[in-house]
């Protein structure tokens, strides 16, 4: 059985229990949702929303979303013992690592889209240039996704790691972070691909990085 | 301590296997051949490192000291997941996911163990350890603990592994369930097993081949009186 099957495998798993609960999905998006309330109010300037905030609000809502949902991304697993059996199967721990990463992503993409038109209306952003900011999200999303993969299975079995995951995770995921508010501003101002050209590369070559770097560091930090 | 001839015919030996945890060695000097068909008892005083050694020689740990060997390859030239395809392991806790079904549990075991099982046979097997019809298709989050461990029981009646070690198998069975239990480790050596059992119940165990006391992180021929 080849690393896509047994990844697939794991990956429906982590569905149907995430589709059971539910609770995960439903307080990550409530969480945005107020994360964002409470931002636009703090941007508040003379009874209007400052438009300029929009990139911040809507990257850091996103990070501290993801981080909320990654201290839950292996929970299913250290119940009663399960994180051995899947740590054991045939293809060793890369299957669980790509699963817990498309879970991950997943669970990103459908909070960011509740979380961005709700940021647009909060702070009264104009729809300019949207491709790229989707584009960027995309990228920023994935990079988050694998790199809070890898340090929330790392973390997982230790005591301290609510505490911990912030500061392993904000450290490697700046540069996304930054990178993203960058794209988002320059098409908020409506420029185009020559002016966030470099920005987008560096996110991609970030997601590269990582697509190979994670899966490797898991594997070997597990066992 | 086995004989040469022992580790060299033994499907998995642990040769001198020590392991320390801050400061204190738990396993000196522990050594176990497993021969095909056979079941051995390893019994010991609370703490004395037998949940330690059967995770050593699961690829769970990695010993301070000593070797582990599968068919006479070293674990360390081994792939893990090379280990986890002849070496079935069931810890302390069931190793269940609490939000899936019995049946589902199973069908996601026997897939990540490489060897896929049809719905009827998991049904039969979880029937064999006495989970109702009614009850496969529940969340085994709703189950007792007992009931966990039986889920987990017929898991293990399917592996196809050539080495079974079981730390406490018999945690919150009842009288049944520990006959069953008995009957799974007859069966399982019946077909050519290897298997290991920790335990502080020997009810269970009238038909051991091989007792061994762990104290002072070694090992040594005995059967409790």
């Amino acid at each position: 059985m080849s690393t896509a099957q047994l990844t697939w495998t794991l990956f429906r798993k982590d569905v149907a229990i995430a589709a059971r609960s539910r609770e995960v999905l439903g307080f990550l998006v409530i969480f945005s949702l107020l994360c964002a309330v409470v931002f636009a109010f703090g941007f508040l300037r003379e009874g209007r929303a400052a438009q300029e905030h929009v990139p911040g609000v809507l990257w850091v809502t996103l990070l501290f979303t993801n981080t909320l949902g990654l201290l839950r991304l292996y929970s299913a697993d250290e119940e009663a013992g399960a994180w051995t059996l899947a740590l054991r199967s045939i293809g060793g721990p890369t299957p669980l690592f790509w699963s817990k990463a498309m879970l991950q992503l997943g669970f990103s993409t459908i909070v960011c889209v509740v979380l961005w038109p709700a940021v647009a209306i909060f702070l009264d952003a104009r729809a300019i240039a949207v491709h790229w900011t989707a584009l960027a999200l995309l990228l920023g999303l994935l990079g988050q996704a694998l790199f809070g993969a890898l340090c929330a299975g790392l973390l997982a079995q230790i005591r301290l790691r609510e505490v911990l995951l912030p500061l392993v995770l904000y450290p490697l995921a700046a540069p996304l972070l930054l990178a993203g508010v960058k794209v988002t501003a320059l098409a908020l101002d409506g420029a185009q691909w020559p002016e966030m050209q470099s920005w987008l590369l560096l996110m991609l070559a970030f997601d590269a990085i990582a697509v190979v770097l994670c899966p490797w560091l898991f594997a070997r930090a597990v066992t | 301590m086995p004989t040469a001839d022992e580790g060299e015919t033994a499907v998995l030996c642990a040769r001198s296997v020590g392991w320390a945890c801050e400061g204190r060695w738990v396993l000196l000097d522990a050594t176990l051949a497993l021969a095909p068909s056979s079941v051995t008892v390893v019994w010991g005083a609370n703490g004395a490192g037998k949940s330690t050694l059967l995770k050593i020689c699961a690829g769970l740990m990695q010993p301070d000291r000593g070797s582990v060997e599968l068919s006479g390859r070293d674990f360390a030239d081994l792939d893990p997941a090379a280990v986890a395809s002849r070496v079935a392991w069931l810890g302390h806790e069931p190793a269940l996911y609490l939000d899936l079904s019995a049946t589902e549990n199973l069908l996601l075991s026997s897939t990540l163990m490489g060897d896929p099982q049809p719905v009827a046979r998991v049904l039969a097997a979880l029937a064999s350890v006495g989970v109702a019809v009614a009850d496969c298709h529940r969340p085994v989050r709703g189950f007792s603990r007992g009931m966990q461990q039986r889920t987990a029981l017929a898991r293990m009646a399917m592996a196809p592994q050539s080495v079974w070690l079981l730390d406490e198998p018999a945690t919150g069975l009842d009288a049944d369930g520990v006959r069953i239990l008995a009957h799974i480790l007859d069966t399982a050596r019946v077909h050519g097993r290897a298997i290991v059992v920790a335990s502080h119940d020997f009810s269970f165990l009238g038909q051991a081949d091989a007792w061994w006391q762990l104290r002072n992180g070694a090992l040594t021929a005995g059967q409790p009186r």
